[in-house]
């Protein structure tokens, strides 16, 4: 039915002028430097952040590093706190938290998370300052890059990409860091004894780091970014949003200083185009609210400098909400905002107090895979497990088992009392045998009790299966 | 060979840039492939999974790094067909008659 015109309709033209902005070759945005207080801000936010990433794997904690990941003993150390698989759930409550936390901000103060704290937007203003203390500025770096190869530029060029792989690969280095213990990774890179997949991953973290913040940049916010999509759902009339003042700044155009706007028939912008300039992701703000716009305020920084030297007031571009802009008044208070601090409170609460009621003993049960049951001399039906006896606590502890659930079941162990050393997981193969005579069906449930010694309130019951023949049948 | 030559074919007629189909299948395939890998290793203990298909030589690091890989392998697959499929029919009738 529809098959494709073969000559350009007018529709199809606009479709496609429309897609070559969406997916328009990429051209490189040089934002230009730029001082305020939203970019001191900024650079705290870079500092604090990017202090956190690569100072605290460094530090220790009860003997152990602070914050590790230990993927291959299976646990993960927070400060003083252990996590197992079995706390998993946790961790997606976090996660669950997280997101929460983000969408209240968004809907309170649009992209702050954009602006000041995404890891994308952090690493790329350290690439982007290395890349000024290399390149100079922002017009010394255009002409650079249109004029012909040579040796002064190839060398800056390299020098550049130096300095940024060197620090990617730190970065990648850092990030190995919190799932192998890092001062033995640091030990093994002086000695050049990394295991491959240490270094495997230090590569693919720093590429990963040098591609997204030295060469993709605003790209991933705009193309890769979910968040970036879906923010605006988070939005109304009384969001936080970066906007130009159109009633005040249009018309625009070039004045002489100090001319007052009203008398030369202009508004007060005086279409400097720095807003423009400054711009990580290369839009211009006074087109309106774009979802490109990833708030950080770089145009209000060098917007209010400019009204400062011609003497008009601040805030031609400014921090503002659609309401606000509207001569209207803009409120906190609102059923989403409200309805986001009570479900993020009950959330933390309930996490905080649910970590700490956290009973420090866990039990594993492992069947035997070899054989489903075995006869003893004496005709007995006995099966074998495996129990993972896990103590969470920060010392050792003593431990009592039994199991019940069948008749006369006798639990057959190396010893009576079983002894497991802080945060350690005891391997220990039982055997539990029992008359077959008693044996109702062909698999019965049975339960391991394991309970502390010197804290009997601390039990833990794990279900676990019998097998066995059915006499009589 | 095909495969490409169908998809630079298909992008000019999009207006989409090759390396953003790319990006459109690796990247949240990527995302899926962590959530995964995750979810997978907090059940299965690698070790007796490594010992069960009897790869004794390969380390924890390595097992989970595989399984990651092999993760990001189907969602990948995954989000190609999507992509590939999302190509509107009458284009490739177009191209037939």
């Amino acid at each position: 039915m529809s098959t494709k015109p073969t000559s350009n309709t007018a529709a199809e033209s606009v479709k496609d002028s429309a897609q070559e902005e969406i997916y328009a070759k990429h051209a490189k945005v040089y934002p230009r430097e730029v001082q305020g207080i939203f970019a001191t801000l900024r650079t705290l936010g870079v500092v604090v952040l990017l202090g956190l990433f690569y100072g605290v794997a460094w530090l220790t904690w009860d003997g152990h590093q602070a914050v590790l990941l230990d993927l291959p003993g299976r646990k993960f150390y927070i400060f003083s706190l252990t996590f197992w698989p079995q706390d998993f759930f946790y961790f997606a409550w976090l996660l669950i938290i997280a997101a929460l936390a983000l969408f209240y901000v968004t809907s309170l103060a649009g992209r702050l998370w954009c602006g000041y704290a995404c890891p994308q937007t952090v690493w790329t203003e350290i690439f982007l300052r290395i890349e000024r203390t290399i390149e100079g500025s922002r017009n010394r770096q255009i002409k650079r890059d249109e004029a012909p190869m040579s040796l002064a530029k190839f060398r800056i060029k390299a020098t550049k990409h130096a300095i940024w792989i060197l620090f990617s690969l730190y970065t990648g280095f850092t990030f190995v860091g919190y799932f192998t213990p890092i001062r033995e990774l640091s030990l093994k890179l002086v000695e050049f004894n990394l295991g491959p997949w240490e270094s495997f991953w230090i590569f693919f973290y720093g590429f990963a780091t040098y591609g997204n913040a030295g060469w993709m940049r605003e790209q991933i916010c705009i193309y890769m970014c979910p968040y970036a999509r879906f923010q605006a759902a988070m939005f109304d009339r009384d969001t936080l949003v970066i906007a130009y003042d159109e009633e005040r700044g249009d018309p625009r155009g070039a004045r002489k200083k100090n001319a007052v706007p009203g008398e030369v028939g202009l508004g007060d912008c005086v279409d400097c185009t720095l807003c423009v300039q400054v711009c990580p992701t290369g839009i211009d703000i006074r087109d309106g609210l774009q979802y490109q716009c990833i708030g950080c305020a770089a145009c209000i920084d060098v917007c209010d400098d400019v009204m400062d030297k011609m003497g008009y007031p601040r805030g031609l571009v400014r921090y503002t909400t659609e309401h606000a802009m509207q001569g209207k008044k803009s409120s906190i208070l609102r059923p989403r905002t409200i309805m986001y601090t009570v479900l993020l409170l009950a959330l933390t609460f309930g996490l905080v107090y649910s970590i700490s009621q956290r009973t420090p003993l866990n039990l594993d049960v492992i069947r035997d895979r070899n054989s489903l049951y075995r006869e003893t001399n004496e005709g007995l039906v006995e099966n074998v497990y495996t129990l993972k006896v896990i103590n969470k606590a920060e010392e050792a502890r003593r431990y009592h088992l039994e199991v019940t659930g069948l008749e006369g079941m006798q639990l057959k162990m190396a010893a009576k009392v079983v002894q497991v050393p802080a945060g350690k997981v005891l391997s220990l193969p039982v055997s539990v045998q029992i008359d077959p005579v008693v044996l109702k069906r062909a698999a019965n449930e049975i339960d391991f009790i394991i309970s502390d010694i010197d804290h009997p309130e601390i039990t833990h019951t794990e279900k676990a299966r019998f097998l066995g023949p059915v006499l009589g049948r | 060979m095909n495969a490409g030559a169908n998809m630079q074919d298909n992008n000019r007629e999009e207006g989409i840039p090759v390396i953003q189909r790319i990006v459109a299948v690796l990247w949240p395939s990527f995302l899926t492939a962590g959530v995964a890998t995750g979810l997978f290793f907090t059940v299965f203990h690698p070790e007796e999974l490594l010992i069960l298909t009897g790869h004794t030589t390969v380390s924890h690091m390595g097992a989970y790094s595989i399984g990651f890989f092999l993760f990001w392998l189907l969602t990948a697959i995954s989000c190609a067909l999507t992509c590939y499929f999302q190509r509107p029919c009458h284009q490739i009738k177009g191209r037939r008659g």
